[in-house]
C-alpha cells in the first residue's frame, strides 16, 4: 500500500487500544517498505513480535558512535539471536568532525545537546527515512510526561514527512508502561541490554546517559543539566484554553 | 501569499530561546523583508493575538508560521527550515535543519 491509500488518523482510533502486536500486524501487511528502528534498549521487545510475524522484518539502528559498550554487545547479540540483518548507520564522518574540531567531544554540556544528537542521530535518521514510507519506534507515553504524553498508536510523521511524500509512523508501544514492557521481556525471554541491570531506565549515549535511582523517573537519566530549559518553546494547552 | 511569523513572550516578559533564535536566523538569512507581519504570542495575555492565532491553528509550539494563499487552507509551519525550503524555496545545512526537527520534536532525541 502506498502512503496516500493510509489513512494514519482513522487507523489511530481503530487501533488506539489494540495490543502492540496487532499495531505491528497491521503496519507490516500494509507496507512493505517499512522498518523497525531499534535503540539498542527494551524495543528490543518490537523486534521479539515483529519477527514473528515476518522473519525477515527490516531493522535500523543509529549509531551515534558514543553509545556504551553494552549497547554495541546487545545489538549484536539481537542480530545473532534473531538471525537478523540490522542497518547500524553512521553519522556522516565530516558534519562530526567539523563539530569535534569547533567545540570539541563534550560540547553538548555547555551548548546543550541538540547539536551533537541533531548530527549523530537526526541526519543519518532523516536520510534512511527518506527511503521507506513507514516507521516503527519503540516509543511510548510514559517515557516523559513532557514530550511523549499525547504519542498516538499510529501517526503521520510530522517531523520527517515532506510535501512531496508523507511519512506513517507505528508507536505501537504508546500505551504500554514500562512494567508491561518488562512483563513481556520476562515472559517471553527476549534478551536485554545488560545496562539495564546497572540501574540504567533509559539508555542513549555514554555522555549523556546515567542510572537512575529507585522511582526516578527514567527521564532524570537524559540530559539532566538541562532540565529547566525542556518546555521553553511550547504554547502551553492549559493556557491556550482559558 | 501572506506569511504571519508569530513569536511568544515568556511569563517572565523574555523571547523564547528559539523564538529569538529564528528571528535571528531570518534577519541574517536576508528573508525578513519576506514577512508581512509579526505577531506576538505573549503567554501573560491569553488574548494577545499571537496566542489566539495559536488557539485557533491548534499550534502548540513557538515560533511559527502562519502562510495564507487566497482560496487555500492556511498553512502551518512549526519547523524553521521546512519553511524556508518550502515556502521561500531557500537552503538550509542538514546540521541546521536537524537541530530545528529536534527543537519542534523533543522526543525525538530519546531514539
Amino acid at each position: 500500500m502506498s502512503t496516500s491509500e493510509f489513512n494514519p488518523e482513522q487507523q489511530a482510533i481503530e487501533y488506539s487500544d489494540s495490543s502492540p502486536v496487532a499495531i505491528i500486524k497491521l503496519a507490516l501487511e500494509n507496507f512493505d517498505n517499512i522498518a523497525i528502528s531499534f535503540s539498542g534498549a527494551e524495543d528490543v521487545v518490537l523486534i521479539d513480535m515483529a519477527t514473528r510475524i515476518n522473519p525477515d522484518v527490516n531493522v535500523f539502528s543509529l549509531d551515534t558512535g558514543r553509545l556504551h559498550a553494552e549497547t554495541y554487545r546487545f545489538i549484536e547479540q539481537v542480530r545473532e539471536h534473531y538471525n537478523l540483518k540490522i542497518d547500524v548507520l553512521s553519522p556522516e564522518t565530516e558534519s562530526v568532525q567539523n563539530l569535534v574540531r569547533e567545540k570539541g567531544l563534550y560540547s553538548f554540556y555547555k551548548d546543550g545537546h541538540k547539536e551533537c544528537c541533531g548530527i549523530r542521530k537526526v541526519i543519518p535518521l532523516r536520510r534512511k527515512l527518506t527511503t521507506l514510507d513507514a516507521w516503527i519506534t519503540g516509543q511510548r507515553k510514559d517515557q516523559s510526561p513532557d514530550t511523549r504524553s499525547t504519542v498516538p498508536v499510529i501517526e503521520r510523521d510530522a517531523a520527517f514527512s515532506t510535501s512531496e511524500k508523507q511519512l506513517i509512523k507505528f508507536n505501537p508501544l504508546a500505551n504500554w508502561s514500562s512494567a508491561d514492557v518488562w512483563e513481556y521481556i520476562r515472559s517471553n525471554d527476549v534478551p536485554f541490554n545488560a545496562l539495564h541491570q546497572q540501574g540504567f531506565i533509559s539508555i542513549g549515549c555514554e555522555p549523556c546517559t546515567r542510572a537512575v535511582l529507585p522511582n526516578q523517573h527514567e527521564r532524570a537519566g537524559r540530559w539532566w543539566w538541562e532540565e529547566a530549559t525542556q518546555k521553553e518553546c511550547g504554547l502551553h494547552e492549559g493556557n491556550l484554553k482559558k | 501569499m501572506k506569511i504571519t511569523f508569530v513569536k511568544k513572550i515568556k511569563v517572565d516578559g523574555n523571547p523564547c530561546r528559539k523564538c529569538a533564535e529564528v528571528q535571528s536566523r531570518l534577519e541574517k538569512e536576508g528573508y525578513m523583508n519576506r514577512i508581512d507581519r509579526t505577531v506576538i504570542a505573549d503567554e501573560r495575555d491569553m488574548n494577545s493575538e499571537g496566542m489566539q492565532l495559536a488557539k485557533q491553528y491548534s499550534v502548540n509550539l513557538a515560533p511559527f508560521f502562519l502562510v495564507e494563499n487566497e482560496g487555500k487552507e492556511a498553512i502551518i509551519y512549526t519547523v524553521y527550515f521546512k519553511f524556508i525550503n518550502e515556502v521561500l524555496n531557500g537552503q538550509t545545512s542538514e546540521e541546521e535543519a536537524a537541530k530545528d526537527i529536534l527543537d519542534a520534536n523533543p522526543d525525538l532525541d530519546f531514539l
